[in-house]
């Protein structure tokens, strides 16, 4: 409410304030707003049920009556709009009147089985009625109940999805559950049926709440009509304490609140902990369930050891001398370059600056990398993506856009919280919103045109959008004539043949960018994951210098982990840029000189077994790397691979040490998110059993190498500090960038584009552990468009084989709702499904052929 | 000699007088009790050992809202909940740990489903801690609520007569 309103509000000129007295003082405050919230500014309480921050008014509940003088009746506060002169009275004796009677009203029907109810303790209708209501009913009637057929229980407790339970006799219809899952996440899972007395809240017929934003309509839910069963009778929440914290799975940053119980040592939800920066108080369910992990009883809880071909548990001081032996030798007989190191970006950033001092002072190598699951990474870290990449991005900076452009991002999928953000740009601001993709997503429903390319030709894409303005004079023909010296495209028109797009569509994004005052243009995974993403990133650096987007548009490729930034600013990269190295040099004294190889570089030297010695913090690249025989042969030829994980994966399976890693809620971090804002993770419970946080056994494994490579936290905290103080934005270069088309050669029968994705309701390989996020997909699939489906004869669940050249795996199908051209998707999240293995590094474009399994 | 008829007169005057006392007491009901084999009443509103209630249906009554825990004073209960397998809350665990109990009564104040009580039971008496921790099985009245009667009269028997029971 509060930003749809300030979104229609005129600037703060004398004629557009309005005067009003509240309670004896005086106020202004801008035209449009809403008594209630002239009232909070003022530090006036006046209690809601049905107001939301960021929501639109209805005035339900009627909880918020305020007295207006000259106005016969009692006013709802959160709807009515301040006039000049107003006289507001909050605490008249009528008001506490009207409120006593609003609480007994909504206390006719409600069922009072508070000792039962999950809501105890923190239930907006017990505070309101302890402070505002009577004690006593003169209700003398049956109270209405809602009575399901066959329904065996007292109360009416029904499962409206994976995770939501629904108890209708307990809701007080503020409406607030389905408002915010219309307006905010764009979902319509959820409404009101009936009318009157009778009216409830339920599930669509034959649908389920299983959106990925669900478990904010619990959170917000004023009473417990709705309820999750990841808190379901578990614990009273007064027995709980709180601690902050920020979401590891997304790259935003999301503030979150950890609800933990010290004596268990044990986490038992998450909520959010609105913060209007960065996630407007909601959540996605990955990040609120995604908790689940660090209380798995499958954690790896003691160090393992290969003994005799078997792991077997050993304590830290046996591990540790192994792994400082074996090292030891490699260093001692090959050389530090022979040993790599790959670490997860989800670490925080002492974990990943001391993985990069154990590397390059400990091993004089320069052999490491964050990016685990990229191919063809960029070799200089001032390659066109990552100048990209450094670009300055800000997601407040989204709601007051008039022009957004989402380039190759299903941004549910990755950057949920962006996604809420555009949606609220679409709902309350007039930004015209633009989705170019591969493919038809569901996040394109806020857009204002969607653009869907043929896989693989972004570069055309952008080149079309290009030409189309310079062909309609919407920019500088000057520039438009440099321009086109470095593109090989010569007509928007041949743009549009190749990649797919109509010239029209082209013409409008064009148009839009070429008049737009404030734009946000971003790219996702799809352009990330790409092997040509530098071709990419040359041809939207070219867009960018075309139509003088500087100063008027934030245009960056997001990050995609929760600290893949902080892991580009601390230099985690192989070829870090020359401040980052000067600095480090300072730091430490001396910087290795060795050459510098990335994941796929260091992948093909293990294979060549010239890398001897590999160490993985955190990282499961057996899972999650793109061409997984390519991974799983080279890790096999290794000497030594020491592996750190929170549970047993792919990659642990293979090492011949496995030391128990503490998850982000056991020790304090702190994380830099997309926007280069750096947050606090705080410690919420002690790290399971003999778990340690990244930075100790980077530490550990640094002394066991030489004792005085020891480093104690402070120490680290501060070079961190440091680092992080560099200036990381990288210059666009001064002239437009060469952009040559690149199309993978034909591949034959294999004609269908596969794209990875992931699953709404996981992220990155760990969160299949947590159980709610199981409920919501437990198994792999694969998502085919309807058409092809019918084509192919195929039904939902039924077992499909998915063939590439290098590989061939079976998946249950499922036919997509959101996606009708001919490409199929398939969740990386599960280990079971062995996706990987159809994919080949080199491929820009990875196609499969999809057969129906007969029985 | 004056002091041996003194004696004498002490012996037989004053003795009987003082003994009067004690052969009054012989005719009277003791005020002690043959405790074991005797038990004191002790008042309706007497507050013993805990038990927990049950619905005429035997469902427990408890639904493991956690009021008498923080009601309670010397934080003596501890309880973690559970789903029913009608999808109904109800008590997992629910102990008291009878040496921190101070027997003040506010958690069978406190309880919204007059589930739990302070009953007549006062013996306490164990050789470990751990024993003074009755969990959720100890407290439950027993249901059917009534005893055979045939089991009471023998084991009343068996009180008076003295014999051990060999079965506890």
């Amino acid at each position: 409410m509060a930003e749809a309103t300030k979104k229609d509000m005129p600037t703060e000129t004398a004629e557009n304030m309005v005067t009003l007295t509240i309670n004896g003082r005086e106020t202004t405050v801008p035209k449009g707003t809403t008594v209630l919230q002239a009232a909070k500014e003022l530090g006036v309480h006046i209690p809601t049920f049905c107001w939301h921050p960021k929501l639109k008014p209805v005035g339900a509940c009627r909880m918020c009556y305020v007295e207006v003088e000259k106005m016969p009746k009692l006013q709802v506060s959160c709807a009515l709009e301040v006039m000049d002169g107003m006289v507001v009275h909050t605490d008249s004796d009528t008001v506490k009147q009207g409120r006593k009677a609003i609480i007994e009203f909504i206390l006719l029907n409600h069922p009072l089985d508070c000792p039962t109810c999950d809501k105890g303790g923190e239930c907006d209708l017990q505070n309101l009625t302890f402070a505002h209501g009577v004690d006593d009913s003169r209700f003398e009637f049956q109270k209405y109940r809602f009575v399901d057929e066959g329904m065996t229980t007292t109360f009416d407790d029904r499962r409206i999805g994976p995770e939501i339970i629904l108890n209708r006799n307990r809701c007080i219809l503020c409406y607030k559950c389905v408002r915010a899952n219309k307006e905010a996440f764009g979902e319509y899972d959820l409404g009101v049926y009936e009318r009157g007395s009778i009216a409830e809240i339920n599930a669509a017929p034959g649908e389920q709440v299983d959106n990925p934003f669900s478990g904010n309509l619990v959170e917000i839910c004023p009473v417990g009509a709705l309820t999750n069963s990841d808190w379901r009778y578990k614990i009273r929440v007064w027995l709980t304490s709180t601690t902050p914290s920020i979401c590891n799975y997304t790259s935003s940053g999301i503030n979150t609140l950890f609800f933990k119980e010290n004596h268990h040592n044990k986490i038992y939800r998450v909520t959010s902990r609105p913060s209007d920066d960065i996630d407007d108080g909601w959540l996605p369910d990955v990040t609120r369930y995604g908790y689940q992990i660090v209380n798995s009883p499958d954690r790896l809880t003691t160090p393992l050891v290969k003994k005799e071909g078997k792991q077997v548990e050993a304590t830290w001081e046996e591990a540790l001398e192994i792994i400082g032996k074996r090292f030891g030798e490699i260093k001692e007989r090959l050389g530090g370059v022979c040993v790599g190191a790959l670490v997860s970006p989800g670490l925080d950033n002492a974990s990943l600056h001391a993985a990069s001092r154990l590397m390059r002072v400990g091993f004089k190598s320069n052999n490491i990398d964050f990016r685990g699951d990229y191919r063809y990474l960029p070799e200089s870290s001032e390659s066109p993506f990552m100048r990209l990449c450094s670009r300055p991005f800000k997601i407040a900076d989204i709601d007051d856009s008039d022009v957004i452009v989402t380039f190759g991002s299903d941004l549910i999928r990755e950057h949920a919280n962006e996604y809420l953000r555009i949606r609220k740009a679409f709902n309350f601001g007039n930004a015209r919103i633009f989705a170019v993709n591969p493919y038809q997503t569901k996040s394109a429903d806020v857009s204002s045109l969607e653009l869907v390319y043929l896989p693989g030709t972004e570069e055309s894409v952008v080149n079309g959008i290009c030409l189309a303005a310079i062909e309609d004079n919407l920019v500088d023909a000057k520039r438009g004539e440099k321009f086109k010296l470095k593109t090989p495209t010569k007509s928007s028109a041949e743009a549009a043949k190749v990649s797919g797009v109509d010239r029209e569509s082209l013409r409008t994004v064009a148009e839009a960018l070429a008049e737009g005052k404030k734009i946000t243009f971003f790219t996702g995974e799809i352009i990330t994951r790409s092997r040509q993403r530098d071709l990419i990133a040359s041809a939207l650096i070219n867009l960018h210098r075309l139509f003088g987007l500087k100063g008027r548009a934030q245009m960056s490729a997001l990050a995609r982990y929760a600290n893949s930034k902080g892991a580009e600013k601390l230099g985690l990269l192989p070829n870090p840029r020359t401040v980052v190295v000067d600095k480090l040099r300072g730091l430490w004294g001396e910087y290795p000189e060795s050459p510098a190889r990335n994941t796929d570089a260091m992948m093909a030297l293990i294979k060549k077994e010239e890398i001897k010695g590999f160490l993985i913090l955190g990282s499961n690249p057996v899972m999650l790397y793109p061409d997984r025989e390519f991974v799983k042969e080279g890790i096999e030829k290794l000497d030594f691979l020491v592996v750190a994980d929170l549970f047993e994966t792919e990659t642990t399976e293979l090492a011949d040490v496995v030391l128990p890693l503490a998850s982000w809620a056991e020790y304090e971090g702190y994380y830099v998110n997309l926007e280069g804002r750096t947050q606090k993770a705080a410690r919420a419970v002690k790290p399971i059993g003999q778990a340690k946080p990244g930075y100790e056994i980077a530490s550990l494994i640094g002394e066991a190498l030489d004792p005085e490579m020891f480093q104690n936290e402070q120490q680290i905290h501060s070079e961190v500090r440091q680092l992080l103080e560099l200036d990381s934005v990288i210059a666009y270069p001064d002239d437009f960038l060469e952009v040559k088309a690149d199309t993978d050669g034909s591949q034959g029968d294999y004609n269908l584009p596969l794209y990875i994705i992931d699953d709404w309701h996981h992220s990155g390989h760990l969160t299949e552990k947590a159980p709610s996020l199981a409920n919501f997909a437990s198994e792999p699939y694969i998502e085919i468009p309807p058409q092809l489906a019918s084509e192919l004869k195929i039904a939902h669940g039924d077992s499909v084989r998915v063939e590439s050249e290098v590989g061939k795996v079976i998946l249950p199908a499922r036919i997509s709702e959101h996606t009708q051209n001919n490409v199929v998707l398939v969740p990386r999240n599960f280990s079971s499904s062995n996706v990987t293995s159809l994919l080949m590094r080199k491929k820009r474009v990875d196609r499969v052929k999809i057969s129906k399994v007969d029985e | 000699m004056n002091e041996v008829l003194k004696a004498v007169g002490n012996i037989f005057l004053k003795m009987p007088k003082g003994f009067v006392v004690t052969f009054k007491h012989l005719f009277k009901k003791p005020i002690t009790l043959d405790y074991p084999r005797k038990k004191n009443p002790m008042t309706a509103r007497y507050r013993g050992k805990h038990y927990l209630e049950r619905y005429d249906d035997g469902t427990e009554r408890c639904v493991c809202c956690g009021l008498c825990a923080a009601a309670c004073p010397a934080d003596a209960i501890y309880m973690e909940p559970e789903e029913n397998e009608k999808g109904e809350r109800r008590a997992k665990m629910y102990e008291i740990n009878l040496l921190r109990c101070i027997f003040c009564g506010f958690c069978e104040e406190a309880c919204p489903e007059e589930a739990i009580f302070l009953g007549q039971v006062y013996e306490f008496s164990e050789d470990n801690r751990n024993s003074f921790i009755v969990g959720k099985d100890d407290m439950l009245v027993p249901h059917p609520r009534k005893d055979n009667p045939l089991k009471r009269i023998y084991r009343r028997v068996r009180r008076v007569y003295g014999v051990t029971d060999k079965s506890k």
